[in-house]
């Protein structure tokens, strides 16, 4: 968007923020990619193999199921529009299998009731088409973070030298009060919590204000631009970033 | 037929129908007994006169023929009351015999000669006097003193005298009356019976009606995949309910058509957007000058407008043909507000303008709360896009009874006086606008398929005012759990 408050633009390679997942855990998570579209499939597989995961890809039910039984994955990505059955079926085939990892629906379908029926069906998340990557990988961490039970009950997150205290809904730079409305708390949370990693306009929509709408305006700008006008003071080292065309990301080193 | 309303009964159709058969019935039950009664009473007449003809004919051949001395009264008497006996139609239970039956012989002078009956016979005499016009045929007298008319033949002697027999119709009316008493007894027996069995009869019928009218119109409030109950019975009301079953088959399906259609266009559209999108942030990712990524960043722009674009298009598509798949939840619109005005207030406060929220607190409405989000933003977005700076946005939020009143006002230029009536149509704009037009058509499809109501009108004060009327949340949905609305995490 051509926003007039994007002052910097930095272009920081989604490999750049999510080689942190990759040194996180000793193995490279294992993904199961089922995707008829071999247009997307192989955009997928090159960045989330980007991304630092093990990508097996397959583009019809069957192809899945037999890959699905040979190896134990960390997370599906499932397709609801497969040519040999429909993608929920498919999720069903598999819990009844006995494979637990948890699924990432794609979906082109609009109505909102699939959305439902998936996650009750067994699906952990459910992303529209087309979506931005750096959603997608956010999705996938939270699911990843899911499975190996969470643990962000702390009552401090500390980001270089910004300090969130949960208890007292306060957040410090430098040792100096920083003085935000609770609101702007919330934003700053989210992007302290996803430090280091994108997070798109409708991620922040979503999971700041609990909509799922596309503004016609830029009102997800203009809080950032609030917000950071207050964190990055004079003097101090810029920690939001603008990404433009994919979102936010806030600095961690 | 419930008791709900003053007098339910009586306004129904089946009390109609049965009313007016019933009234039918009775009329022509009543016309038929007319003819019955008129038969039975002249054949009655007919078998009395036959026999008063007989008799004086006998009696004025013994009267002739019996020599005028002094036991001709008697020998005439005797043979009178001997046939008085045998009078027709006769009640044995009365046991004065002879008040039924008179006879009477009358000079050619005009006096009376011979009386058999009760009483002296000056009466009788009178009455037959007065009456003048003598024939052959019987004929009715009324004879003062008595409650019924005699019949009345004579016949004429050689001597210029008259013999009268004269019969009672007292006994004949007796007859009458009791068939008419027994008639009318049955026929109210059968009129209430009748009007029973038509009432109970359509009453059914209406009833099964009725649970297809209330059938039809849930089904067109709401749930097109139910049915409109259908009995095993093969008359006009089980074809009509089959010919509603068969009608919404039809619709559904045409709805699960368009249903195909849009999710299919969806689909084959999302596709490949998906992949174009994916393969920009790719190159996007990549290092590259500010220059370069420019245009990138603006095709990805421009990509999630048109998807917003085609989302909303096929929104305003299925609304328009109510095919609209609704997820009702409970959501305050009063909250929905205040977090969207948190979120668009910097917004707005950025390009000057100010916004102003009056609402009378928690207000709930049955929503699909992705759609009516998606609303209330467009509303906002087309203030934050078309106002100039200075000017105050004031949004109020009322309830009545039934409905929930939501005003977006401003102090703005006002709708463009071009757009007029085609206000709400699909890409319909002001000249000046730079959006798709897709906005306001958006709105009054999700509000019109949640059953309420949008206007817009520039008032004389100036600015732009849009009403929406949203129907309020039906009350034993009321303690539905409040997830799904807002989470402002």
């Amino acid at each position: 968007m051509s926003d007039s408050d994007d002052r910097i633009v930095i272009l920081q390679p989604p490999e750049v923020c999510e080689s942190r997942i990759k040194m996180a855990y000793h193995h490279s998570m294992q993904l199961l990619l089922v995707e008829d579209e071999l247009e997307i499939q192989r955009f997928l597989k090159q960045s989330l193999t980007d991304a630092g995961y093990d990508v097996d890809a397959a583009k019809d039910g069957r192809a899945a199921a037999q890959l699905a039984s040979g190896k134990k994955y960390d997370v599906l990505i499932v397709d609801l529009g497969l040519p040999d059955q429909d993608g929920i079926d498919l999720i069903l085939q598999l819990r009844q299998s006995g494979v637990s990892s948890p699924v990432l629906i794609l979906s082109a379908r609009r109505s909102v009731d699939d959305r439902v029926k998936g996650l009750e069906q067994g699906g952990d998340d459910y992303l529209t088409k087309p979506f931005a990557l750096a959603e997608l990988l956010a999705r996938l961490r939270n699911l990843l973070r899911r499975n190996l039970a969470a643990s962000e009950e702390a009552s401090r997150l500390r980001v270089l030298d910004l300090e969130l205290d949960f208890i007292r809904r306060r957040a410090s730079r430098g040792g100096e009060v920083l003085n935000l409305s609770p609101q702007e708390f919330v934003l700053l949370e989210y992007l302290c919590r996803h430090a280091g990693r994108v997070v798109t306009r409708s991620m922040l929509l979503s999971e700041v204000w609990g909509m799922r709408i596309q503004p016609d305006t830029n009102v997800v700008d203009v809080h950032i631009y609030r917000l950071r006008g207050k964190v990055d003071v004079e003097g101090r080292e810029p920690l939001i970033k603008t990404l433009r065309g994919i979102g936010y990301v806030l600095k961690d080193r | 037929m419930s008791s709900k309303t003053a007098n339910p009964i009586m306004h129904s159709a089946a009390w109609r129908i049965s009313l007016w058969a019933t009234l039918a019935f009775a009329i022509g039950t009543m016309l038929v007994f007319a003819m019955v009664h008129r038969f039975v009473a002249n054949d009655i007449q007919r078998r009395s006169d036959a026999w008063l003809t007989g008799e004086v004919a006998v009696l004025g051949d013994v009267a002739g023929r019996t020599p005028k001395d002094r036991l001709y009264g008697r020998v005439v008497r005797e043979v009178a009351e001997l046939a008085s006996r045998e009078v027709p139609n006769k009640l044995r239970s009365n046991g004065n015999e002879n008040d039924s039956v008179f006879f009477l012989q009358a000079g050619d002078d005009g006096n009376l000669k011979l009386w058999v009956g009760v009483g002296d016979g000056t009466q009788h005499l009178a009455a037959i006097r007065a009456l003048k016009a003598v024939s052959d045929v019987p004929y009715d007298l009324n004879v003062k003193g008595f409650k019924h008319p005699f019949r009345v033949a004579s016949v004429r002697m050689e001597d210029g005298s008259h013999i009268y027999l004269g019969l009672s119709e007292r006994d004949e009316l007796r007859v009458l009356r009791n068939l008419r008493f027994r008639f009318l007894c049955l026929w109210l027996l059968i009129v209430l019976f009748g009007f029973a069995i038509v009432f109970y009869a359509t009453r059914r019928m209406l009833n099964y009606v009725r649970e297809i009218t209330e059938a039809a119109s849930r089904i067109g409030q709401s749930d097109l995949s139910s049915r409109v109950p259908t009995n095993k019975r093969n008359d006009e009301v089980g074809h009509l309910a089959l010919t509603l079953n068969h009608m919404l088959d039809r619709i559904e399906s045409s709805m699960h058509q368009l249903h195909t259609i849009t999710e299919s266009l969806a689909h084959d559209l999302r596709s490949p957007l998906t992949a174009i999108r994916g393969k920009l942030e790719i190159v996007l990712s990549s290092d590259l000058k500010v220059e370069q990524s420019e245009p990138i960043v603006s095709a990805i722009d421009e990509l999630d407008r048109l998807t917003e674009f085609l989302n909303t298009s096929l929104d305003v598509a299925e609304a328009r043909a109510d095919a609209l798949r609704l997820s009702r939840t409970e959501v305050d619109l009063d909250e929905l507000l205040r977090v969207m005005l948190d979120l668009y207030e910097p917004c707005m406060s950025e390009k000057g303008l100010r916004v102003d929220l009056r609402s009378a607190g928690p207000v709930t409405v049955l929503a699909d709360a992705a759609l009516l989000h998606r609303v209330i933003a467009n509303l906002l977005d087309n203030e934050c896009n078309h106002l100039p700076a200075a000017c105050t946005v004031s949004i109020r939020l009322g309830a009545s009874e039934n409905t929930v009143i939501l005003t977006v006002e401003d102090d703005g230029p006002g709708f463009a006086s071009e757009v007029g009536l085609q206000m709400f149509e699909q890409r319909v704009k002001g000249r000046d606008s730079k959006g798709r037009g897709l906005g306001l058509a958006f709105v009054e499809a999700v509000v019109r398929a949640h059953g309420g109501s949008v206007t817009a009108s520039n008032p004389p004060q100036g600015g732009a005012l849009l009403t929406i009327n949203w129907p309020r949340a039906a009350e034993e949905t009321v303690d539905a759990p409040h997830s799904l609305t807002l989470v402002n995490r």
